[in-house]
């Protein structure tokens, strides 16, 4: 089964850099307040989800999203997630782990911890740390030495 | 009878400047077959369009850019983007891989390969989208750096747009000016100022049609496979995706003081360690389709400008092999060869020529006023990076590049100069890795290489990344470089030919697993044939893949013949003081017996070096051999310059 991609990854060129473009499925969605036939409704995943049955393409949801999460840019009609009946495709298929699904409480408690230990939010979140970079690369350059004594195995 | 290709395969794209005229022509499926795509396109155009010795900087010279086969498919890192053409560094086959995005791009707009010949009266740049295709004036680009001229473009055209295209350095016909991509991916060998001797500054493309497998279920399933082994391996997760190829400063020995010592990892000075560097870090990247991120995005807070890809090459060359041990001032100065376009290796390892001759008094005061040439003086390094760009004074002669520079000053120079036909790759002993570090620089086709064989032929890197692979390549037949460092080397050649052709990454770290997909479940080429018949839609076999590559690579000798390299031209240098010792002479004499294995085993005449008509006829390219054949060409020495 194949269908259209509701992530749009926004370069910012000059860095090389990317960041994705998703719905984030709002606690007090613009686009279900906007929809003039009531055709966006939270499902039993808490994603909003679009009824075509009465969808009449008006685009008004689109031009609500603060977030530019709805796109009508191959179709003419709104496509945005779903979460995947809760089984979301892009968090399985990402190789960094970049994307992950939990429910909302332990998100926020991940969150914190994380900010607690330094990690760099990249360019977006602001904030770099050397230290965390350094770290992480010492660790790398730790296991490689490990590995390095241990590949005598092939006697190479 | 020829086939049209099926829709998985574009059109080549040819773009005569002088005439201003664009052609395109189709790809017949027989042509994919018998040379796969990227290099193996690029070679045999090559072959067949410039006939003899002609000036790398003349109109008759032809700049080809070709995909790969697998160029924007899901299938990691394949999109890796081949650029060939006759060197104005070496005066001969000078090809380069560079990453970014332009690669897949040109897939989707329809292409396979671009052809340009001739030279434009002004200025200009290509834009495509899908099947337009325009020459531009681009008089408002010349002079601007890579970087502005992405920028420039991406304000004319798009963000999507993207671009290979040359910054001043190739302007300026700086002979190891590169070809950039996307602002940060290099593509070596002196392309840059062939595209300035063009007047061509840029190639912006926009691609919006797909590329479809021929059987998608089975060419995604596999691609799958792949994309989840690297996933699942620790290496890369833990090392590759961290450091990158930073991996080979504690690996490679970076040489300190134009090669006077190898570094082991410990003797590394501070300020080169992964973790010193890495404090500049701000994010990765990677090309596209690229599960691995290999390059690093760096911040440099003495100018306020953000860099990319700070490779295991350009600290080494820039840095230790210059004595420079600022960490800012080594990736300013990547940044600044990436801005101007120019090859790090070949501009680190000639200056660090110049600073030894000066040391030896080869280079006289007079030659190089008010420079003070002292070794780790990197400020004064940053100064030469911008006058050789502009080949301002002096650096005017730097601009020539390694061998060409030290010819300048006669034999006494050129004793220093660790080139094989015109290209700088250091000095190691033949006995090292069994002969197989300095065959592979001798037998490279496009002078002395790391990234043409050699790495693969002992597995330097794989057996830390999974050894069960290598012992899966040798179970399949893999010779083992202990006992047969030829044949080895040989099929290291054919690995690399391969991920050229099929566009795929050879990984900046040099592996099998990433140059030859599916290698650690299909050994040696299975997985690939698999994954071409499933792409293609043209049967392969495994030995159908074997002999595309032996074809390439044959044909690219055969077009180093008609440039005057000769059997003595696959030599190696060494320093004169160790030059003159008998362990030395017993190196060189084994040196030259593996030659000669070498030739005999790849089907060349041992005395003379050609590629015997036999050969050629069994791989079907008999026309290779009638324009070689019982001809006569003048001795190689460097590029040529005006008219032969
Ligand atoms: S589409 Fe926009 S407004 Fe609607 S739920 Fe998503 S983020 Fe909120
Ligand atoms: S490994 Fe590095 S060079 Fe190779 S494709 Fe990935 S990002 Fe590009």
């Amino acid at each position: 089964m194949t269908s259209l991609s509701r992530i749009t990854i926004l370069t910012k060129p000059e860095v090389q850099t990317s960041v994705q473009v998703y719905c984030l499925q709002c606690r007090d969605a613009a686009c279900e307040r906007v929809c003039p036939v009531d055709a966006i409704s939270r499902d039993r995943n808490g994603a909003y989800v679009i009824n075509y049955d009465r969808c009449i393409g008006c685009r008004e949801c689109a031009y609500a999203c603060p977030f530019g999460a709805i796109s009508f840019e191959v179709e003419a009609r709104p496509i945005k997630c779903d979460l995947c009946d809760g089984e979301p495709e892009c968090v399985a298929v990402c190789p960094h782990d970049a994307i992950v699904y939990m429910e909302e409480k332990k998100a926020a408690r991940e969150l914190k911890k994380a900010k607690a230990a330094g990690v760099a939010y990249g360019l977006y979140g602001g904030k770099e740390t050397p230290e965390y970079s350094r770290k992480k690369a010492e660790e790398a350059v730790e296991y490689l030495m490990e590995l390095v004594e241990k590949s005598g195995e092939l006697d190479v | 009878m020829s086939t049209p290709s099926r829709p998985n395969t574009g059109s080549v794209l040819i773009i005569d400047l002088t005439r201003e005229k664009v052609v395109k022509r189709k790809v017949l499926s027989e042509t994919v077959k018998r040379y796969l795509g990227g290099r193996g396109f690029n070679s045999k155009a090559l072959f067949d369009m410039i006939p003899g010795r002609i000036d790398p900087l003349s109109p008759e010279n032809v700049l080809a850019l070709g995909n790969g086969t697998f160029a924007g498919t899901a299938l990691p890192m394949t999109s890796r983007l081949h650029i060939s053409t006759l060197s104005p560094l070496s005066g001969i086959l000078g090809d380069g891989n560079a990453g970014g995005e332009f690669s897949a791009m040109l897939k989707f707009a329809g292409y396979e390969q671009v052809i340009v010949t001739g030279r434009a009266e002004k200025p200009k740049y290509v834009f495509i989208e899908d099947d337009e295709v325009e020459i531009r004036d681009a008089e408002e680009l010349w002079g601007l750096t890579t970087g502005e001229t992405v920028d420039w473009l991406r304000d004319e055209h798009g963000d999507e747009v993207s671009v290979a295209g040359i910054g001043p350095a190739g302007e300026n016909l700086v002979r190891f000016a590169t070809t950039m991509v996307d602002k940060y991916h290099s593509g070596a060998r002196g392309s840059g100022a062939v595209w300035g001797s063009k007047n061509l500054k840029a190639i912006a493309v926009i691609g919006t049609k797909g590329v479809e497998p021929a059987d998608p279920e089975r060419f995604y399933g596999l691609a799958k496979e792949d994309i989840d082994y690297f996933n699942r391996n620790e290496f890369v997760r833990r090392i590759y995706s961290v450091i990158g190829t930073h991996y080979g400063l504690i690996q490679w020995y970076p040489s300190w003081r134009y090669f006077q010592v190898p570094l082991s990892a410990e003797e590394l000075p501070i300020g080169l360690r992964p973790q010193d560097l890495a404090e500049y870090e701000v994010g990765r990247t990677q090309c596209f389709s690229c599960p691995l991120a290999c390059k690093d995005v760096y911040y440099l807070p003495s100018t306020g400008e953000y860099g990319t890809a700070s490779e295991f090459e350009s600290i080494y060359a820039l840095g230790s092999n210059n004595c420079v041990t600022d960490t800012e001032a080594v990736l300013r100065m990547e940044h600044m060869a990436d801005e101007y376009g120019m090859d790090v290796m070949t501009l680190g390892d000639t200056i660090a020529l110049a600073r030894l001759l000066h040391e030896k008094g080869i280079l006289s005061r007079g030659d190089v006023k008010g420079v003070s040439l002292e070794w780790g003086d990197a400020e004064e390094q940053i100064e030469l990076i911008e006058m050789t760009a502009y080949r301002k004074g002096f650096w005017d002669k730097l601009a020539e590049g390694y061998r060409n520079f030290a010819k300048l000053y006669g034999e006494d120079a050129l004793a220093y100069c660790y080139d094989v036909k015109g290209v700088n790759r250091g000095w190691y002993e033949v006995d090292f890795i069994n002969g197989v570090f300095t065959l592979s620089h001798a037998t490279s086709t496009r002078g002395a290489d790391h990234l043409r064989g050699r790495s693969w032929a002992y597995w330097e890197n794989d057996k830390l990344i999974d050894i069960e692979v290598v012992r899966g390549m040798l179970e399949a037949g893999l010779p083992d470089y202990r006992k047969d460092p030829v044949g080895a080397l040989i099929y290291g050649e054919r690995a690399c030919t391969l991920a050229d052709s099929l566009g795929r990454c050879k990984g900046s770290i040099n592996s099998w697993l990433q140059a030859v997909p599916l290698v650690w479940k299909y050994p040696v080429f299975k997985g690939t044939a698999m994954l071409l018949t499933a792409f293609t839609g043209i049967e392969f076999t495994e030995k159908d893949v074997i002999d595309a590559t032996d074809r390439i690579y044959l044909t690219e000798m055969a077009f180093n013949v008609r440039q005057g390299i000769k059997k003595k031209h696959y030599d190696v240098k060494f320093p004169p003081e160790f030059a003159a010792t008998e362990r030395a002479k017993a190196q060189l004499k084994r040196h030259w017996e593996l030659v000669d294995e070498y030739l005999e085993r790849r089907g060349c005449d041992v005395e003379t070096a050609y590629p015997r008509r036999e050969t050629l006829e069994g791989l079907d390219i008999g026309y290779v051999a009638d324009q070689i054949g019982g001809k006569e060409f003048p001795e190689w020495d460097g590029p040529v310059r005006g008219v032969a």
